[in-house]
């Protein structure tokens, strides 16, 4: 009981982990350079940027969709089984979905060229993992109601998706400022898996119904696999009482993040395009990439489909079979049918892409931010840096999921307050919520710059009742390009 | 200095209402040990044996037992089921279509063969109407001790008529069917 309820709260409450990795108040926001790891094709206003290590950049993303904790665990005085079957079991549908993801910076570094001033070059270490949970529905009222009262219903095994990892990443990309309109990039990246398991595309179903022999005939025809690489490792270490947890973990994590683990190649590409003196569009494809697993690899399969209506005695046939075990015939049957292996076969893992889209108009006077003031501490943000004074725009984020794309679409504003301060607010609609209001902030003092995050402010009001929240923040070293 | 001034009370405001989202953000009050108060009791249902006799083997077999053999049979007995059983229900079907009044007799038995439950049937020859017997247990019917400690199942029939009628039906046969439907407590 205690593991149910473990496993049931940390699926729900996984929803503050972290989700769908949509960075709207970051992307764009080119006084961070940490925006280059949302587009390597941004503006690039700096001369080099070091992040502080392991403090760079750090964000936690959680979102669900369909119900909130506030939903289950409010202390309302409803009956809790009646509340989880109304909202849980017959409130979600298999679309909807708990996730989150966390990033953490090791560390970030960017310089420009010397001889070639169009290009800036960026590289660093950073870790990331995400979990995505789809509500098994069928799945979920099976176990809550059972098969007696749902007769000639299709429990479908396709409910089940679940997706996670956790993966080092290192990157090397370009940023080039081809002319007045174009700026480009590019990042390469060499992905060492920690672990990751991934269970998506299951077909099959489990039904009840009346018996061609006996009153009542059961029927599974399944296609459910798991892939695991990591995850064995992993639990002998948590599992096994004689290990020592302290000395092992840390240096199987270290071990598998620093190429020990199964590794990967991937891409990124961007762009900004000034469309006019005010206004320019960006686009970018993140993580277009695999993985490749082949160590500590275990792979689970059920696969088959078996029909089963009891042990059956039919005379004069059985008479000769007095002496067999027709109980232990009929489990080897059905496992013979429907049989559950493990294997240890390599599997590729594609990386989940993400694309960004934006529309941005500058308008408002910058040039009066680049004025000298009386500053005792003086930014070291030149006047030519920044080319807006206030902003607007839209963005598009989507990324790949196992039941298709997911998308969010951001409306913002962002504003300069001198050369030290800037502000972004956005609003963003996605699945997980209509009433997602964020703020982003920087600041820029002397060379430190400092930024943080946090999305969906509404729901600060109550937390427990929110769909989903993010916070994002880092420290940087920037020296900004000469004019 | 007055755009220096004018710079730190911008700064302070920004700060200020980043720590007016943080903290004062809130929360209704939340019950997380609530979950303790969930129940997960699920209705499965099953087959659980069927047993068919033709009346010529019947016949041949000459008068009295028929059919008299025990199986293993551990469905219930297993933890998933014997640990979170509440209360169960067994249906009988008994059709008989043969010329020929017969005894079926189904005998749960225990690892060391103690008969734990018996349930009989006395089925008069054709026409005879489909006998549906439904047998409870749990509060409100047979101990559920007799399920979780059956591990065999003993199937006897018994031609209680003559070993030379044949009934002028198409296919004359004993046929009896079973299932079992259990709520489980899953948490």
């Amino acid at each position: 009981m205690r593991c149910v309820r473990l496993i049931f709260l940390s699926v729900l409450l996984g929803m503050y982990a972290s989700h769908a990795q949509n960075k709207q108040l970051l992307y764009d926001f080119y006084e961070i350079p940490q925006s280059l790891m949302l587009n390597p094709g941004v503006k690039t206003p700096y001369k080099w940027h070091v992040g502080l290590p392991l403090l760079s950049g750090t964000s936690i993303q959680a979102g669900s969709s369909g119900i909130s904790v506030n939903d289950i665990f409010a202390n309302d005085g409803i009956d809790f089984t009646t509340k989880f079957r109304e909202r849980v079991i017959n409130g979600l549908t298999k679309r909807d979905v708990f996730g989150g993801s966390g990033q953490i910076e090791v560390f970030s570094v960017g310089f420009r060229n010397a001889n070639r001033p169009s290009d800036y070059y960026s590289f660093g270490v950073y870790g990331e993992g995400f979990i995505a949970q789809y509500w098994p529905r069928d799945l979920a009222i099976l176990a809550f109601e059972g098969n007696a009262n749902n007769l000639n219903r299709r429990f479908d095994l396709n409910h089940f998706s679940t997706q996670g990892e956790a993966v080092n990443v290192f990157h090397f990309g370009i940023n080039r400022k081809l002319n007045k309109k174009w700026i480009v990039g590019a990042r390469a990246k060499l992905y060492s898996s920690v672990f990751e398991f991934k269970s998506v595309n299951n077909d099959g179903y489990f039904v009840t119904t009346q018996g061609e022999n006996n009153i009542l005939r059961n029927t599974i025809v399944a296609d459910v696999t798991m892939h695991t690489s990591g995850v064995e490792s992993l639990f002998d270490i948590l599992l096994d009482d004689d290990v020592a947890q302290s000395i092992e973990l840390p240096k199987w994590l270290l071990g598998r993040s620093l190429l020990g683990g199964n590794l990967g190649l991937g891409l990124d590409f961007g762009f900004t395009y000034n469309v006019g003196k005010n206004s320019y569009i960006t686009a970018s494809i993140i993580d277009v990439g695999f993985i490749y697993h082949t160590n500590d690899v275990k792979n689970y399969r059920l696969s088959g489909a078996a029909t089963n209506e009891g042990i059956e005695i039919v005379l004069p046939d059985d008479l000769n079979d007095l002496n067999t075990d027709i109980w232990q015939d009929l489990v080897d049957d059905i496992e013979r049918q429907v049989p559950f292996t493990t294997d240890d076969n390599s599997f590729f893992s594609l990386r989940p892409t993400k694309l960004n889209a934006s529309f941005r108009y500058n308008f408002g006077s910058y040039r009066a931010l680049g004025k000298d003031c009386d500053c005792t501490t003086r930014p070291s943000v030149k006047s030519e840096d920044f080319d807006y004074k206030n902003a607007v725009g839209g963005h598009l984020f989507m990324i790949h999921r196992p039941r298709g794309p997911q998308a969010a679409v951001t409306a913002f504003y962002q504003t300069r307050f001198g050369r030290s301060l800037a502000l972004k607010t956005t609003y963003t609609a996605d699945k997980y919520s209509f009433t997602n209001v964020g703020l982003g902030l920087n600041l820029q003092t002397g060379p430190v710059n400092f930024y943080i995050m946090a999305d969906n402010l509404l729901s600060y009001q109550n937390i427990p009742a929110s769909n989903y929240a993010s916070l994002q923040f880092g420290f940087n070293i920037i020296s900004w390009n000469d004019n | 200095m007055i755009r220096y001034k004018m710079k730190n009370h911008l700064l302070g405001l920004a700060l200020l209402l980043t720590n007016v989202v943080f903290l004062s953000s809130c929360a209704d009050e939340q019950d997380f040990d609530q979950f303790d108060d969930l129940s997960v009791e699920p209705l499965v249902a099953s087959s659980i044996f069927y047993f068919e006799s033709d009346e010529q083997t019947i016949n041949q077999a000459g008068p009295g037992a028929f059919y008299n053999q025990n199986f293993t049979f551990e469905a219930f007995n297993q933890p998933f089921v014997s640990e979170r059983v509440l209360e169960g229900t067994i249906v009988y079907q008994v059709e008989n279509t043969t010329s020929k009044e017969l005894s079926i007799s189904i005998a749960f038995l225990d690892a060391n063969g103690a008969v734990l439950d018996v349930e009989s049937f006395i089925v008069p020859p054709e026409p005879a109407p489909l006998i549906e017997r439904q047998i409870a247990y749990g509060t409100a019917g047979r101990s559920l001790d007799i399920l979780r400690n059956t591990t065999d199942i003993r199937v006897s029939g018994e031609n209680l008529g003559d070993t030379t009628s044949t009934s002028s039906l198409n296919e004359p046969k004993i046929i009896l069917r079973s299932s079992a439907e259990f709520r489980l407590r899953l948490q």
